[in-house]
């Protein structure tokens, strides 16, 4: 009995085949699919049980490859000027990753006050230039947007890291270039002219002071809100026998023959913590001991410490007139330690005084 | 013979002082701030603790509070309150910013754009002093024709001409807006007012006037603000107003330790901050007194005819 119920389970499971499984076919992609090339970043941190000579070691060995990256000399030094392409108006250049540091006020000439918001060019090194033709990016439904434009990828990262803090994935984006690895990866999309060898390195000085940058950052992450705080509606009175509706948005929607609401209606829901682009900030300032941007304005996305991107701006009429140091600024020894807008008053100089004209 | 001719100098001009001060208007009960401070003493000794922080450095931090940043850490960053410290001694080199509290009397010298070639000086109060960094400002009133003027100015402004303490003096309490509110001779001051020299060495004097407020409607409500410069609230309120007082008090906030915290620098950082400013700081204090001293000695000219 046991025997002939054995054969029927057999006989059944035969019959099942890997094909007739059926899978639910997902109609709606994700928004967000992880490119086939993306490695993750984090690594848990786990206990070596390394003896404090092990650890001495390690530490030596890394400190090594950091002088050693320091001490290497910019690849563009060795790259003559003549095969350096000249710079032209529909050129675009390779951008820069810098942290936002806070704000404070500058003066003008004629005692007017700007404020301004701090940005640091931390470190950033050039990491690999993939042409357009190998440049394959991640599928998007909707166009295909490398038949329009001849544009390569160029990756470049801030800040170096403790390679063992991070995954061995992540590791060997930079070590089959040669690197350490780096903490921030922006690609920038550049012309092919405008390339740079791998570890190159990039300062401030790739911007002029007076040029106008885009500069594209996460806004700052404000939760849940309601539409008086996300859309600034004006809520309604907190008095004259109002109960309960002192925040509320009101009325959504008609009714009638369209009775729904329509799409795009504002309400409630999450605020902020989405990638935004400020575009035309001028440069008013600039410290290359610390490699330190000050940018008109407060209005650059983010709180203060977050990463921000910074681009030649694509407005029409603060588009770069004159060519920008190209492809980068190299290394200079003695450049002066401060730049300023011809506007802006030095905290050195003599106190601002209005001649009768 | 030079030590007693230097002694009585001292008590000369302590005496000068003194009776200056007696002299002074609304100036009535200075007994009281030193019975405050005899009773800090009495308390030092019995606990018989010695003050945590005897560093003169840490000193500062009353006479140039604007140097300390906000404490705020979602705003704090060391390369950006470096880079401002180091503006604002390059601002300082420049101009004379004096050590002024609130309840000072200053005197303020700007170039106003729309007065080209001429300077404006204002003289007022200080009623409020406010802002770290490049953004401290200071707020001064003054009665001008009867009507209540307020100016507020920044310290590191570049279009500030000159700025000077006229009397140098602490109130009893941190703001003043309940001028605004008080008797118009409580701030008035006049225009070509001289500046009163402290002799050197003397703490900053604390004048313990009371002013007197005018009847309601107030700008704020005083009466729940704690004020210790304000004489005749009292008389101004109704029973309503001081059941309210009673239930917005919060007598618990003194023992929170963490809010105190949290509003103040530690004073592992003030000491790293002070270390990095003190030593400009005082080449140009003394600098400055050797300028004064040199315009205070020199010779006036013979008068022709």
């Amino acid at each position: 009995m046991s025997k002939s119920n054995l054969k029927l389970i057999c006989s059944a499971l035969n019959k099942m085949r890997v094909s007739c499984v059926t899978a639910r076919s997902c109609h709606f992609q994700p928004k967000f699919r992880p490119p086939y090339w993306y490695a993750p970043k984090e690594r848990v941190m786990s206990e070596d049980m390394l003896t404090q000579e092990n650890r001495d070691f390690i530490e030596e060995v890394r400190q090594d490859k950091l002088n050693l990256q320091i001490a290497m000399e910019s690849p563009l030094a060795k790259v003559e000027a003549q095969e350096v392409a000249e710079w032209d108006p529909t050129t675009r250049r390779a951008g820069l990753i810098a942290r936002k540091i806070g704000n404070y006020p500058l003066w003008s000439k004629d005692g007017k006050k700007f404020q301004t918001t701090l940005l640091q060019v931390v470190d950033n090194h050039v990491i690999k230039y993939t042409p357009p033709e190998e440049f394959k990016p991640m599928k998007t439904t909707k166009l295909n947007w490398r038949e329009k434009r001849k544009l390569g990828c160029l990756l470049i990262g801030s800040e170096t890291i403790d390679p063992s803090t991070v995954t061995k994935d992540y590791c060997g984006l930079f070590s089959s270039v040669g690197m350490l690895p780096k903490r921030h990866l922006f690609r920038f999309m550049i012309s092919p002219h405008a390339k740079m060898p791998t570890g190159t390195p990039l300062f401030a000085t790739h911007f002029r002071v007076g040029d106008y940058v885009d500069v594209r950052a996460k806004t700052i992450d404000r939760g849940f809100q309601g539409v008086m705080k996300r859309w600034g509606f004006k809520g309604m009175p907190a008095s004259h026998g109002v109960t309960k509706t002192h925040r509320r948005p009101g009325n959504i929607g008609a009714g009638g023959q369209k009775a729904r609401v329509w799409p795009g209606t504002k309400m409630p829901g999450h605020m902020g913590n989405r990638w935004k682009t400020l575009r035309g900030v001028q440069i008013l300032r600039m410290n290359t001991k610390h490699n330190i941007l000050w940018m008109l304005g407060v209005g650059i996305p983010g709180e203060t410490g977050a990463m921000c991107y910074l681009f030649d701006t694509i407005l029409p009429l603060r588009k770069l007139k004159t060519p920008p140091p190209f492809p980068t600024q190299p290394f200079v020894e003695d450049l002066p330690l401060e730049y300023y807008d011809e506007s802006i008053h030095r905290f050195e100089g003599p106190t601002i005084t209005f001649e009768e004209s | 013979m030079s030590v007693i001719r230097k002694s009585s100098l001292d008590i000369l001009s302590v005496g000068k002082w003194i009776l200056r001060r007696d002299c002074r208007l609304l100036s009535a009960v200075p007994e009281k701030v030193e019975v405050a401070e005899k009773a800090q003493e009495e308390i030092e000794k019995l606990s018989g603790r010695k003050r945590r922080f005897n560093n003169p450095v840490l000193e500062y931090r009353h006479v140039y509070p604007e140097f300390l940043p906000d404490p705020n850490p979602k705003w704090r960053n060391s390369l950006r309150e470096k880079m401002e410290r180091a503006d604002m001694l390059k601002r300082r080199s420049q101009i004379d910013i004096p050590e002024f509290y609130v309840g000072s009397i200053l005197a303020v010298t700007i170039s106003d754009p729309h007065a080209q070639g001429k300077t404006n000086r204002f003289v007022g109060i200080c009623i409020e002093r406010k802002g770290c960094g490049l953004r401290a400002e200071f707020i001064l009133r003054n009665v001008v024709d009867h009507q209540g003027v307020e100016v507020k100015y920044e310290l590191y402004d570049p279009t500030i001409q000159s700025i000077q303490v006229l009397r140098l003096e602490k109130r009893l309490d941190d703001k003043l807006y309940y001028l605004r509110d008080a008797l118009p001779e409580y701030c008035t001051f006049p225009q070509d007012m001289d500046p009163e020299m402290l002799p050197e060495g003397t703490p900053v004097p604390l004048n313990p006037v009371q002013v007197k407020l005018k009847p309601k409607p107030w700008l704020e409500r005083w009466e729940r603000q704690d004020l210790k410069g304000v004489s005749n609230i009292e008389e101004h309120l109704k029973e309503k107003d001081r059941v309210r007082r009673e239930l917005r008090k919060t007598p618990w906030e003194k023992y929170d330790l963490m809010k105190q915290y949290r509003k103040t620098i530690p004073a592992e950082d003030q000491t790293e901050i002070w270390s990095e400013v003190y030593n400009q700081l005082q080449q140009m204090r003394v600098s400055r007194k050797k300028l004064s001293r040199k315009r205070l000695f020199t010779t006036p000219k013979p008068q022709l005819g």
